[in-house]
């Protein structure tokens, strides 16, 4: 096994970890960090295809990602802010949807 | 530094810098844990300190509310038998969890009277922290507290005021202030 792709199935467990093991605190946890476990799902998942060479770095995932790191944590201090991201985020991906349909 | 300040200080750190905590320390942490307060005394607490890089990163990887890399983790758990045969049902069920979060509380404020930063995480999967780290079926990891040196310290996060939350003599009679 190459030390590549090596790295590559070490990503590719650690990440069904992840999904794993938030998919069983989800059970009990607040509602809300069902939200947050799946903005992390996007972050390391975009990270993950950097990673292992899934595809080319895609500008507008890598920008989606710096928002969502950077915004993650409102969850704890402002979840009203915490909504107000999400909100713009997924206005960011509607227009992301449309710039790619005129294409 | 005075508990009062320890106290108003401490805040929970998700970004940690690549060093390693002094064994003293972390001694003195679990001294203060184990000096906690506990329903009839009964002291129904384990703490495995995780220090080794690899089993950290592994416990890291079964614990979504793990954020940053911290160096070491503090493994709290509740011995539920030790628990039910001096507390009975409402020892097990119940006092575990008050008594090893009393405990818990002890470390985070020792800790940043210390200089170091931690964040208590329940964000876990309980089965397989104690599949890692060999937990017998009678102990349950209750809370994981991260602990290392801060790389960035969160700003204050917004408190209710102390009128929002105390009362004098009758819920919701205001609070006497000076």
């Amino acid at each position: 096994m190459t030390p590549q792709r090596k790295d590559a199935d070490e990503a590719t467990f650690e990440f069904a970890t992840f999904l794993a093991t938030s998919a069983r605190g989800c059970i009990e946890e607040p509602a809300l960090y069902g939200s947050l476990r799946l903005l992390d799902a996007l972050s390391r998942f975009v990270e993950f295809c950097r990673e292992t060479g899934l595809h080319t770095p895609d500008p507008f995932l890598e920008q989606a990602k710096k928002i969502v790191d950077e915004n993650s944590d409102l969850i704890m201090s402002d979840p009203e802010r915490f909504k107000q991201f999400t909100d713009g985020l997924v206005r960011n991906f509607a227009r992301e949807i449309k710039r790619r349909a005129a294409r | 530094m005075e508990v009062y300040e320890a106290a108003l200080g401490r805040r929970s750190v998700r970004s940690f810098q690549p060093k390693a905590v002094p064994t003293a320390l972390i001694q003195k942490m679990l001294e203060a844990a184990r000096w906690a307060p506990s329903a009839s005394n009964i002291q129904p607490w384990k703490f495995i300190v995780v220090k080794d890089p690899s089993m950290v990163d592994m416990i890291r990887k079964v614990s979504p509310g793990i954020f940053g890399k911290p160096t070491t983790l503090i493994v709290v758990c509740s011995d539920q038998e030790r628990a039910y045969r001096l507390g009975g049902e409402q020892g097990r069920d119940y006092f575990t969890i008050v008594d090893t979060a009393l405990a818990t509380e002890n470390i985070v404020l020792v800790a940043h009277s210390l200089g170091l930063a931690t964040c208590i995480v329940k964000s876990f999967a309980a089965s397989a922290v104690s599949e890692l780290l060999d937990i017998p079926d009678h102990a349950r990891p209750e809370l994981i507290v991260t602990v290392g040196y801060a790389r960035e310290v969160p700003k204050p996060p917004p408190k209710l005021t102390l009128n929002e939350v105390a009362y004098t003599d009758r819920f919701r009679n205001q609070l006497e202030m000076k």
